[in-house]
């Protein structure tokens, strides 16, 4: 029995190995949450590996006198932004898993995005006043 | 058939990897007052030191509060470095074991949290499962490593602290 069928819709069928999505909201803060992330473990290995010189108060002196170069100060501003970012899409994640969707995530995300602004000025202002002053001041 | 490994404990793991989440921002929290805020305690020194300046032999100075803080236990008149603000909880013999309490639960949290996301990750992106499997069993042998490392230097600070004369 013959039934009229509406021609089926094309499906890309070329074998690229990337697909490209389109980039929204939600997407957008997952890739972030991953670079982050990743950024923090390499971060950790650093820091755990520093704490050796905690039996050794020149090796320490030294270490944190090279911590205060001025790359070490814009790297600890970077760093503040992954650690707040990673830790506020954390809770949300948290909160999304464990309390279920709500309609509101878009207002949750954007309040989230406001605390953390005020975390980096707040945070921040000390660092890149360091940095302004060396350079400028 | 690929391997996924057990159900029950991926299922435990990603548990885990929440409650360690949540708990970090806390310890964070605290680890950042300490060693960022409080000016008595503080041992980063919001300052630029040139490497020309450090190899002149120039230090991190520190807050006032900071420094009185060590030479309230120590002594008039003495030389305050990083490591003697740092030593005022890790060489006090009732702050010590508190922080460093504190810091072994830290590390542990912090590493399980990091390399289980971190092997999510690479998961995604590594297809075979032999490469799954060495870098499954790679990152966590750092991870050991670097829990080996952390724990002794935690435990082991600020024995034998002789303070600056």
């Amino acid at each position: 029995m013959a039934t009229e069928t509406t021609e089926r819709p094309q499906v890309a069928t070329d074998t690229k190995r990337f697909q490209w999505y389109k980039v929204r909201t939600g997407m957008f803060a997952w890739m972030l949450h991953r670079l982050t992330g990743v950024a923090l473990v390499v971060y950790l290995t650093v820091h755990i590996w520093g704490l050796r010189t905690l039996s050794d108060a020149d090796a320490f002196n030294a270490l944190i006198t090279s911590y205060h170069a001025p790359i070490f100060k814009v790297g600890e501003f970077l760093l503040l932004g992954a650690v707040v970012y990673h830790a506020l899409n954390g809770l949300r994640i948290v909160l999304i898993d464990f309390l279920g969707w709500s309609p509101n995530q878009k207002r949750l995300f954007w309040t989230l995005g406001a605390v953390a602004a005020i975390i980096m000025v707040v945070g921040g202002y000390p660092i890149i006043a360091t940095l302004v002053s060396h350079f400028f001041g | 058939m690929p391997r996924y490994g057990n159900a029950r404990s991926n299922a435990r793991n990603w548990f885990i990897h929440r409650i360690t989440g949540t708990f970090l921002v806390f310890l964070l929290i605290t680890h950042f007052w300490v060693q960022h805020y409080d000016s008595e305690l503080a041992s980063v020194a919001h300052q630029v030191i040139t490497t020309e300046q450090a190899e002149a032999g120039e230090l991190p100075t520190y807050p006032d509060a900071a420094q009185e803080g060590v030479r309230a236990r120590v002594g008039e008149g003495v030389e305050v470095t990083p490591y003697d603000v740092v030593m005022q909880r890790l060489a006090d013999p009732v702050y010590a074991v508190l922080w460093k309490a504190f810091n072994l639960f830290f590390l542990v949290f912090a590493l399980h949290h990091g390399f289980y996301g971190l092997n999510n990750v690479m998961s995604d992106y590594i297809r075979s499962d032999s490469g799954k499997l060495i870098a499954k069993t790679l990152s966590w042998t750092l991870a050991v490593i670097l829990f080996i490392v952390g724990a002794y230097s935690v435990i082991t600070a600020g024995w034998g602290y002789t303070p600056p004369m």
